[in-house]
């Protein structure tokens, strides 16, 4: 059963198609990769999908229902949750506290939530930075407090905007692992990425944006032998 | 057991300052404590909006003045006693909270800082032209104040000392101090907090942004007003300067700046440094003490000149003091004693 | 409908020269992302700086302009030089309070050494008018101020489009970083900028000198309807500040004739108020979701 419907969605900004025209479906459970050169409007779809930017044109449904004009807020509470490609922890506050803050979107008391953090904090592998600020932590940890704030708020389908970019092999080794974790709880994924090692060992689909507009979509299989990827992407490494 | 010590500290500090207008008659220190209470009270209040959620309301002084002038209207006019009148103007400020929260908390960026101005400026022309009902710029003097009863007995007669202003200032410093507490242990506070780190991070989990921060706002608002409507029955008299003027809205903000914003002990700090500065300026004290360690002689023109403007140089001297915190101090005392607290910690390590 | 025409071409004028102030907040806005919020206390320094030249050395207030502009770009590069640089990268919330202490110094120096009286400067021509029409006069000062207005607003526009420095400055203020990749000394353009915004504030303040009066705590009024001309005409655009100023001029005058001077300023924050409800990025800009 499909989780995410997005159809006909096209983002414009004064005249320029950030997003043209892309429909596809995501299904329950599995874990969509989204790829495309820079500038294909991977991030712009997120913003769409999550009610950063409304659409222009098209319609997202999730869970059965219009996400049209809905506040992100309110998409997160719907069961919907990203991460940030340039990553957005609150700085000032601890990594614990980061993380309450996504687990009080489901309980209004602090205990609670400072149960549920804590234990989206071990699935993640921070437990012991806990008291440290949310500042002061390395990329490789940023990123993983990212989708422990996000696994805090208890999402249906949870959103990755290229949660290995910047990470070294072992670390980018352990996010892998963490995201076949996170299927294996059942949760659905889609995920940006620019490592195509990683996204074609973990995606279970994959749909390839250029310019805005889809290009092709398939198992990981289909698509590297679609030869409008490879134009695609060697178009963008002979630049 | 630092939260024991922690309260064990605060329980005497509480002890001392009950015990205080026993111990020490001078009406002058009893009313520089006071004013230290209402500054207690005024930075707390500020800090919930303006250190928790990062919303720099230079506008304060709106709900300042609508305490104090709905308070004492009420009295002088209707003769209803401000234990009623300060309700009455928490009701008015949540509901002028409530027109620029709508208007502005849609908005990013320095919006909301200009429109705080503007709305205490609005009130501040309107209080001078309105004379039916504020007696525009010659203001109101509060008569007499009716004694606090409880049945028969009378709690407080305001008539004959200092004294139950200044247990009401403290009970108000208490107060504001609880509510602070409260929001900065519950979930509010948390949003605020992530309000103020990262808007965009926060509306990601879930956060109504705008609703969150006019909570912040009305809170702030209700408990601005009482400090308002405190510091109108205390002085007796409401003009449009004293209660609205920009300069009421920078002190306001100054407590937690010098203090330290988003902290419980920033703004309590902030009213100590500053009250006692602000009030040895306004009174020559730094003159007179000038005078006495004969940096300047008395009837020099120097000396002249201190006398006759240090005075009213107080809003100078916060000007300068804003600056200087900014550029070397921006976390405030709280930010800097932690630093050196941090640093000692690591030399012991 | 004399009066109307007559008080609708007043405001006109004074909202010439109130775009003055306008366009050195959205110049200093553009190029630093700083909103100054001591832009009025430089347009009262500029009054000042006027009503000394005429009471005590006897130069027209039109011509202290002269020396006006100079001596407040030269003290606006300076003050960036020294307290705003150093605040480019801090938040934004700091870079407000330190332009809030930075107008409480100036506004309480002035006061100290002025007291808070009300200051005028006496012209032979400060209430001499000319006839329009039967019933349609228009002051003279009024008009040589916006007249003089206009020269600068056009010079400001030939600097900052025909000029190599001009370009520098707008090619920093669309983005610095790529303006600093393109070799542009951005910390210079930054100065260059506050200066001339400090410039056009003073000048602005220096030209109302003939037909208004000054007083210390006049800048902070001004500094608000310096950010209403801003909003309206939408942040960093010339021409929209020009516009926002005439309109902001037009309100008030209107509002002064048809409700009553003592609400004249009120009129200009309630539109204020109004513009962010109804309208937030500004007349010309786009409206944004």
């Amino acid at each position: 059963m499909a989780i995410l419907e997005i159809s006909h969605v096209s983002r414009f900004f004064g005249g320029l198609a950030a997003n043209a025209d892309v429909s596809f479906s995501v299904e329950e459970g599995r874990i969509m990769g989204l790829i495309g050169p820079n500038g294909a409007g991977k991030t712009t779809l997120f913003n769409c999908i999550t009610g950063y930017y409304p659409p222009s044109r098209g319609e997202i449904r999730f869970d059965g229902r219009s996400l049209n004009g809905l506040q992100p807020d309110r998409i997160c509470k719907l069961g919907m949750v990203r991460t940030w490609q340039k990553v957005r922890p609150l700085a000032k506050l601890s990594v614990l506290d980061n993380v309450m803050i996504g687990a009080l979107a489901r309980t209004h008391s602090l205990n609670k939530a400072r149960e549920l953090a804590m234990v989206q904090l071990t699935v993640v592998g921070l437990e012991r930075r806990a008291d440290f600020l949310a500042g002061g932590l390395p990329i490789g940890e940023r990123k993983k407090l990212e989708v422990a704030r996000a696994l805090a708020t208890q999402p249906k389908l949870l959103l990755l905007d290229e949660v290995m970019g910047g990470l070294n092999p072992a670390e980018s080794e352990e996010i892998i692992q963490l995201i076949l974790a996170i299927k294996q709880q059942g949760l659905t994924q889609m995920v940006i990425e620019h490592d195509m090692k990683a996204i074609m060992r973990i995606s279970d689909r994959i749909v390839v944006l250029n310019s805005g507009e889809k290009l092709a979509e398939g198992t990981p299989e289909e698509v590297v032998s679609n030869q409008d990827v490879v134009d695609a992407y060697l178009g963008e490494s002979h630049a | 057991m630092r939260a024991a010590l922690k309260l064990t500290l605060f329980l005497i500090v509480l002890g001392g300052l009950v015990a205080f207008p026993r111990m020490v008659q001078s009406p002058y220190f009893l009313q520089l404590m006071i004013l230290v209470f209402l500054a207690v009270a005024q930075g707390q209040s500020w800090n919930i909006l303006g250190g928790y959620a990062g919303q720099h309301s230079v506008g304060h002084a709106a709900y300042f003045g609508v305490g104090a002038y709905v308070t004492l209207i009420l009295l002088q006019s209707r003769q209803i006693p401000p234990w009623w009148g300060i309700w009455a103007g928490v009701v008015v400020a949540v509901i002028v909270a409530l027109i620029i929260g709508a208007i502005c908390f849609r908005l990013r960026g320095p919006y909301f800082v200009l429109a705080s101005i503007a709305v205490a400026e609005i009130m501040r022309l309107s209080a001078t032209n309105l004379k039916g009902l504020t007696n525009g710029a010659e203001g109101i003097l509060a008569t007499d104040i009716p004694s606090l009863r409880w049945g028969e007995r009378v709690v407080a007669d305001f008539s004959i000392s200092k004294v139950p202003f200044y247990y009401i200032g403290l009970g108000l410093a208490l107060l504001t101090l609880g509510v602070a507490w409260g929001v900065a242990h519950s979930k509010l506070g948390y949003y605020l907090q992530a309000i103020r780190e990262d808007q965009d991070a926060a509306h990601s989990l879930g956060i109504p942004i705008a609703r969150y921060k006019n909570y912040g706002l009305m809170i702030s608002a209700a408990l601005t007003s009482m400090t308002g409507s405190f510091f109108g029955v205390f002085v007796g008299f409401v003009d449009p300067p004293t209660v609205l003027g920009l300069d009421v809205s920078v002190q306001i903000m100054l407590i937690c700046i010098i203090g330290g914003m988003g902290t419980l002990y920033g703004p309590v700090l902030g009213a100590v440094v500053l009250v006692p500065l602000a009030e040895a300026l306004r009174s020559n004290a730094v003159t007179d003490l000038l005078v006495k360690v004969g940096a300047v002689s008395p009837e020099s023109k120097v000396g002249l000149f201190l006398k006759e403007n240090l005075s009213h140089a107080h809003v100078l001297i916060y000007g300068i003091l804003v600056v200087l915190v900014i550029l070397f101090m921006p976390e405030g005392i709280v930010g800097a004693l932690r630093k050196l607290t941090a640093r000692r910690r690591r030399e012991v390590a | 409908m004399s009066i109307f025409l007559y008080s609708l071409i007043s405001g006109i004028l004074t909202g010439g020269v109130y775009a003055l102030i306008g366009i050195g907040l959205t110049l200093i806005f553009g190029v630093m992302r700083i909103i100054n919020f001591a832009h009025g206390d430089l347009m009262m320094l500029g009054m000042y700086g006027t009503y000394l030249l005429s009471t005590f050395l006897g130069v027209d207030p039109f011509v202290s302009v002269l020396l006006v502009f100079p001596a407040m770009f030269l003290f606006g590069g300076l003050l960036q030089k020294a307290l705003i640089n150093r605040m480019l990268t801090s938040v934004a919330q700091n870079q407000i309070l330190l332009t809030i202490g930075l107008g409480l110094i100036l506004s309480n120096t002035v006061m100290l050494i002025f007291t808070s009286d009300y200051k005028t400067v006496t012209t032979s021509y400060a209430s001499s008018t000319l006839k329009l029409s039967e019933n349609v006069s228009v002051s003279a000062p009024l008009l040589v101020a916006f007249s003089i207005t206009a020269a600068i607003t056009a010079g400001l526009y030939w600097f900052l489009q025909k000029t190599d420095t001009g370009q520098a400055i707008r090619a920093t203020a669309q983005d610095r970083d790529a303006a600093r990749l393109m070799g542009i000394n951005v910390s210079r353009m930054s100065i260059l900028a506050f200066g001339l915004g400090s410039a056009l504030a003073g000048t602005a303040g220096a030209l109302l000198m003939p037909t208004t009066y000054t007083f210390p705590q006049i800048g902070s009024v001004f500094t608000l309807k310096a950010f209403v001309i801003t909003v309206l005409g939408g942040m960093g655009s010339v021409v929209g500040a020009t516009l926002g100023g005439i309109l902001i001029g037009i309100a008030e005058s209107l509002s002064a004739v048809y409700i009553s001077s003592g609400w004249k300023d009120v009129a200009v924050f309630v539109l204020f108020l109004l513009v962010l409800l109804f309208k937030p990025s500004g007349l010309l800009g786009k409206s944004r979701t």
